[in-house]
């Protein structure tokens, strides 16, 4: 019962003004596991991951992330955060910055690695994404997917010890989703602690280990994925299965 | 008509003109960075999050935009005497236009700051950036770029609203068209003349703006989300 994951949530509930936007949530994620987070629109799933890094702030219950307690005046957020990778849906890479700047800018001015250190660094992590011919590219001249590869090397240059997606490949066009994912799924075999809010089922297929998933707010439904997918248990998640895997 | 125009009186005061421009300038150039320094403060204050700073700051820009540029030069000019601060004509002007123009910088830095969509915050945040690096690496380069052409905008306000300061006897262009017009009674010379000479500051500082447009061009768009 008292046993710690890497990411704890115990009874955590969180409202915005009069709606209770999480509720009751207790999900333990273990290190190394790969737990995919999937649900209607408006179900939590962002919100419950934004939480991790606080980016949001919970009204109650305990959320506990490698070991340091969310909202604890002894917990420094800043420091924490250095070891929580975060992928925004809408990239949020810094325009101002070529692909290499945006890889080493974190490092070199929160974890004070030396430049020439983080720049190789930096270089070998965009030729692991496939963009060793990109690093000086500024963000305006690269595709959705370039983007978003650039902002997963963005993340795993802090070397993070979890790496949270929100909706990754959702405002890409469809041909450029798989080589994103190709790098998710690289980045989780090499045994990645990582949370993922998407609706990529061959992604979840591939290295989840449990789906998690929600509907207004609360957790409905979490199992392995061959569970989830081939025998859905409440109605909510076989209608929305039905709904997404239908095309 | 033209024939009581008279080129020869102005080429005599040219000199005072020459004299006048260089004040107008140089004043103004101080007033434009006293005008930053107040705007910068002020901004900062006003985007906090907690009322203590905000509230002053937002009551002085209220206040400074809702009265004339004269009430508050004639307040400095006349009133700051009285209650016990005497300073150099020259001086209060300069805190004048510092004062007031700072005001208008507050609200032109703050916008510039406002435009930088919330996920480059958050993307600073989320790396564990404190407030001051965030600001330091991702806002304020960012927001610098789209403030120029407004700062330079505000500068040419500046630098017509500093003929102001000709009412406290401060000897810069728009005095030295008040001398020869009441020296030799030719004010459509006198001001016909400052007029050429604000024509020439403004396209100045009109250049600085479409050159600094240009390099702003020149730099890596935004991205579009």
């Amino acid at each position: 019962m008292t046993k710690t994951g890497m990411i704890d949530f115990r009874g955590v509930n969180k409202w915005f003004g009069a709606l209770n936007v999480l509720k009751d949530i207790t999900l333990s994620v273990e290190p190394r596991e790969v737990v995919v987070v999937c649900g209607p629109s408006g179900s939590g799933k962002s919100t419950l991951i934004r939480c991790i890094n606080g980016l949001e702030t919970i009204r109650d219950g305990d959320l506990v992330v490698d070991g340091q307690r969310l909202g604890d005046p002894a917990t420094n957020m800043t420091r924490l955060r250095t070891e929580i990778g975060f992928v925004f849906q809408s990239f949020n890479l810094y325009p101002h910055k070529t692909a290499l700047e945006n890889v080493t800018l974190a490092p070199i001015h929160v974890r004070k690695i030396p430049r020439t250190e983080a720049e190789q660094a930096g270089r070998d992590l965009l030729a692991k994404v496939g963009l060793a011919d990109k690093v000086d590219a500024y963000p305006a001249q690269l595709s959705g997917g370039q983007q978003q590869r650039v902002a997963i090397a963005r993340c795993l240059g802090m070397r993070p010890k979890i790496m949270l997606f929100d909706e990754p490949t959702s405002a890409l066009d469809p041909e450029m989703i798989s080589e994103v994912l190709d790098v998710m799924v690289a980045v989780a075999e090499e045994g990645m602690t990582m949370m993922v809010v998407t609706h990529e089922m061959g992604f979840a297929r591939k290295v989840a280990q449990r789906v998690v998933f929600m509907d207004a707010g609360a957790i409905v439904e979490s199992g392995t994925p061959d569970e989830f997918f081939s025998n859905p248990k409440t109605d909510r998640s076989r209608a929305f299965l039905s709904k997404i895997l239908r095309h | 008509m033209l024939e009581n125009f008279s080129f020869r009186t102005i080429v005599e005061y040219l000199p005072l003109f020459g004299q006048g421009l260089v004040t107008t300038v140089w004043l103004s150039l101080v007033s434009f960075a006293g005008a930053l320094a107040v705007g910068i403060v002020l901004s900062a204050m006003n985007l906090q999050r907690g009322w203590l700073f905000r509230v002053p700051a937002k009551a002085y820009i209220d206040t400074v935009r809702a009265t004339p540029l004269l009430a508050q030069l004639y307040f400095l000019y006349f009133g700051l005497p009285r209650l016990g601060f005497v300073l150099p004509e020259l001086v209060v002007g300069i805190l004048a236009l510092s004062l007031n123009s700072g005001a208008y910088v507050a609200e032109i830095i703050r916008a510039g700051i406002l435009s930088i969509p919330r996920g480059q915050v958050e993307a600073g945040v989320a790396s564990g950036m404190t407030y001051v690096q965030r600001m330091r690496l991702v806002i304020l380069p960012q927001a610098f770029k789209v403030t120029i052409p407004p700062l330079l905008g505000q500068a040419i306000v500046l630098v017509k609203d500093s003929a102001l300061l000709s009412l406290i006897s401060v000897a810069e262009l728009t005095r030295a068209g008040q001398l020869l017009a009441s020296d030799r009674f030719m004010p459509a010379e006198g001001f016909i003349t400052i007029a050429a000479f604000y024509l020439l500051l403004y396209y100045c500082l009109k250049g600085l703006a479409a050159l600094s447009g240009r390099w702003i061009g020149l730099q890596p768009a935004r991205s579009s989300t």
